[in-house]
């Protein structure tokens, strides 16, 4: 194992559980910016968690265990992926390897637990907000698959890490594919962090809730496991994003530095986005995706044409 | 004002109707013993007919004037008249707490209702709104105000008629000016009087300045309804603007108190004055820039067209007053002929389209805040001073004052007993529109509700007076 193999673990680790509440609190401080306030400071998300942390959970009568176990088995699925998702060329492994398709199936578990909470509690809202996740997602799934399979076929492998190696430098950035597959990615991006315009996660309208309506009925730690669960899947997309399917260097150390300065322009990006364009109509959003998910089969195309 | 006999009644009510009469309000009065009924013509004049009650009933107008749907079930709920053949008769007023008396039963195996409220998660007044929904589609919506009824026109009974105010202006901050003006408007009929030229014109730049922060405050809640946060900022820095320019000229940032009944006591100086119109001209550079903005914000524009649409035919059959009203291609405003005001040759203004829906009542909005800068530019051209009324000699027993709020046409009845106030009912914009918000919002998806709601941004507390 490289010295470059144990710092790319290390940041890993450290970024994406310690530091992923940075992400979303750069977004607010961005957006307090752009909208002429002041805001709160980067460090919001932290006092939120430490404030939760505090607090006693709440236990919904007549919920049975699925209920309790939904923070903690999204908790521990957001893990995973924090680990499948490799900062580098050489991340360390950590005995589960870098599969793309497992980091679909790992993100598709954990909002299957979150659905079926909200189905526990049998609350409105709840479900109302986890039926639209479910139908969203399946075009978000789509989209997602099929992107990472465009950069799957391009490398020759489905292990994360061998795709970074192989995609690294400008070569392959002549042909179509993975301009397309970056697309497509970019779609599915917006719609796994619940951003607008797909979901607004600022909202205080109950009936527009995607994201938030499963964790209504949550409180304390529990809410506090599923706040950071939303900000290490803001780690977790962006990091893929800016690792696998931005344009990325040859070099292990030049990875490594990218790393931070690319997060904190797709940060800005996205305040951005949520800014200047407005949550969209809800039965909108699958068409949306649904040009993620062409754009995506546009880059296997463009892929078995240039064999 | 004129007594009908019960069997007369409903004939005459088509007969006024027949007659192009709008319906304007409906309540019980004399503890119970008759109902009186409000209708105004086409020049803003009102008439009031008088139906006794007996035996506790009385024959319902509803399906001849679909609007006194409410004001019959409040006067059920307050005096325990019954109006045969309003059929049911649901509470409004009083709360049941058996689902099936408020209510529409739907079935079918994707039913399902959503109850939100009356406690809500953002800062909202209290109201509950069943949603019956399929998918993310309204099948129905019954909305269940009046949480926080406070008795206020029956606390003001025996109250004298200067000191009625009081009452009035506390049903609702956001409509102080409107509700204050409607109630001493007819007080100052009640005791002979007539506004001078002076009191009509600060009257009317309350009237306006009013106007100015709820539509701001509208369009600012329209953004927020579709997470437009940057928009939002930009019309609550404006409201807070116009708040602060409202605290300027009444010494109070809703201008609450500024309403006296036959006087008034504000007084702004030529020094003042210039500031105000300084401001007032800034502003309206402002709107126009953050308006243009919004328009050519395509996201944005794609939430508002097609959604929660009134057409004209439902909105008159409803009785919808106002900008709402307007955005649905009905030209009515109180302004229009309203001779103690300050108001020559005003013409209400239309949108181009007008098809009701949302887009149609946030342009009507704008459209209105153009007027209403206007105006003020006029009316603000000197200094004001305190003003009263002339005595006209003709005092009368009952008063009606009908005003052009922000949200639409405010309606005060006040019959007098002796110098003070024997009933004393207040029909407010938002009380007539409520059942627009209901009818308008089905068909369409549940995350589009906030956006109707807000496009018509009605209060609670006007209807919980």
């Amino acid at each position: 194992m490289s010295s470059y193999s144990v710092i790319s673990g290390i940041i890993q680790l450290v970024g994406g559980i310690l530091l992923c509440p940075l992400l979303p609190g750069l977004i607010q401080k961005v957006k307090a910016i752009l909208q002429g306030r002041q805001g709160p400071d980067i460090f919001q998300p932290y006092r939120e968690l430490r404030r939760l942390w505090g607090k006693s959970t709440v236990k919904v009568e007549g919920t049975t265990f699925i209920y309790q176990l939904a923070p903690s088995i999204a908790c521990a699925v957001m893990v995973m992926a924090v680990l499948i998702v490799p900062i580098s060329n050489v991340s360390p492994s950590w005995g589960i390897g870098h599969d793309a398709f497992l980091l679909v199936g790992i993100i598709a578990l954990g909002r299957f637990f979150m659905i079926g909470a909200a189905w526990d509690t049998q609350n409105g809202f709840g479900l109302m907000g986890a039926s639209r996740d479910g139908t969203i997602s399946i075009f978000a799934e789509a989209a997602l698959v099929l992107s990472l399979t465009a950069c799957a076929l391009e490398s020759g492998s489905s292990d994360l890490r061998v795709i970074i190696q192989s995609s690294a430098g400008g070569g392959d950035w002549a042909s179509p594919v993975l301009p397309l597959a970056l697309m497509a990615f970019c779609l599915v991006a917006l719609a796994e962090v619940g951003r607008q315009p797909i979901d607004n996660p600022d909202t205080h309208l109950e009936l527009t809730m995607i994201h938030e309506g499963p964790l209504l009925e949550y409180a304390g730690r529990d809410l506090a496991y599923l706040q950071w669960n939303a900000s290490a899947r803001h780690w977790v997309v962006l990091t893929l994003m800016v690792e696998v399917f931005l344009p990325h260097a040859k070099s292990t150390l030049l990875q490594l530095v990218a790393l931070p300065v690319e997060l904190i322009i797709l940060c800005i990006v996205i305040a951005t986005i949520e800014t200047v364009i407005v949550k969209m109509r809800v039965l909108v959003v699958p068409r949306l995706l649904g040009i993620g998910t062409l754009t995506a089969l546009m880059a296997i195309v463009a892929w078995k044409m240039a064999l | 004002m004129s007594n009908t006999k019960v069997s007369t009644y409903r004939e005459r009510v088509e007969y006024l109707i027949g007659n192009s009469m709008r319906f304007a309000g409906l309540y019980g009065t004399g503890q119970g013993q008759s109902v009186a009924s409000v209708f105004v013509d086409q020049s803003g004049k009102a008439m009031l007919e008088l139906c006794e009650v007996v035996d506790a009933k009385v024959p319902s107008i509803v399906d001849i004037v679909p609007a006194a749907q409410w004001d019959e079930r409040e006067a059920h709920d307050l005096y325990g008249i019954v109006f045969e053949g309003h059929e049911p008769l649901r509470p409004l007023v009083n709360h049941d707490s058996r689902l099936e008396k408020w209510t529409v039963a739907t079935t079918g195996g994707d039913v399902y209702q959503v109850a939100v409220g009356p406690t809500h998660a953002g800062i909202i007044e209290s109201g509950h709104f069943r949603f019956h929904v399929v998918g993310d589609r309204i099948l129905h919506l019954d909305t269940r105000l009046f949480y926080k009824h406070r008795g206020l026109e029956k606390a003001s009974e025996t109250k004298d008629l200067t000191s009625g105010i009081e009452y009035v202006k506390r049903a609702c901050m956001a409509c102080s000016v409107a509700n204050g003006l409607s109630y001493a408007h007819a007080c100052e009929v009640i005791l002979g009087l007539r506004p001078s030229m002076e009191l009509r014109r600060v009257r009317t730049i309350l009237l306006e300045l009013e106007r100015l922060w709820n539509h701001l405050n509208d369009l600012a809640q329209g953004c927020a309804g579709v997470g437009m946060a940057v928009g939002n900022a930009a019309f609550c820095y404006l409201v807070e603007q116009a708040r602060q320019i409202n605290n300027k000229v009444s010494g109070h940032r809703f201008l609450a108190g500024s309403i006296r009944v036959g006087a008034s006591s504000i007084s702004v100086d030529s020094q003042e004055l210039e500031v105000l119109s300084g401001l007032l001209s800034e502003m309206r550079t402002s709107v126009e820039s953050h308006w243009r903005e919004l328009t050519f914000n395509s996201s944005f524009q794609d939430r508002l067209q097609g959604v929660g649409i009134l057409n004209r035919e439902k909105a008159l059959k409803l009785g919808i007053v106002g900008p709402c009203a307007r955005a649905s291609g009905i030209i009515q405003d109180a302004r229009n002929g309203c001779d103690w005001l300050a108001y020559d040759d005003f013409q209400p203004v239309l949108t181009r389209e007008g098809n009701g829906d949302v887009k149609s009542r946030f342009e009507q909005r704008i459209e209105e805040l153009w007027q209403t800068f206007d105006l003020l530019d006029g009316l603000l051209s000197r200094p004001i001073s305190p003003a009263n009324c002339d005595p006209t000699g003709v005092p009368a027993p009952v008063g009606v004052g009908i005003v052009e709020g922000a949200r639409g046409q405010t309606t005060c009845v006040v019959e007098s007993n002796g110098a003070s106030i024997g009933r004393l009912h207040l029909r407010s914009a938002s009380y007539a529109n409520w059942p627009g918000v209901a009818c308008c919002s089905v068909g369409n998806l549940l995350p589009d509700f906030p956006l109707i709601n807000k496009s018509f941004e009605l209060c609670y507390a006007c209807v919980d007076r």
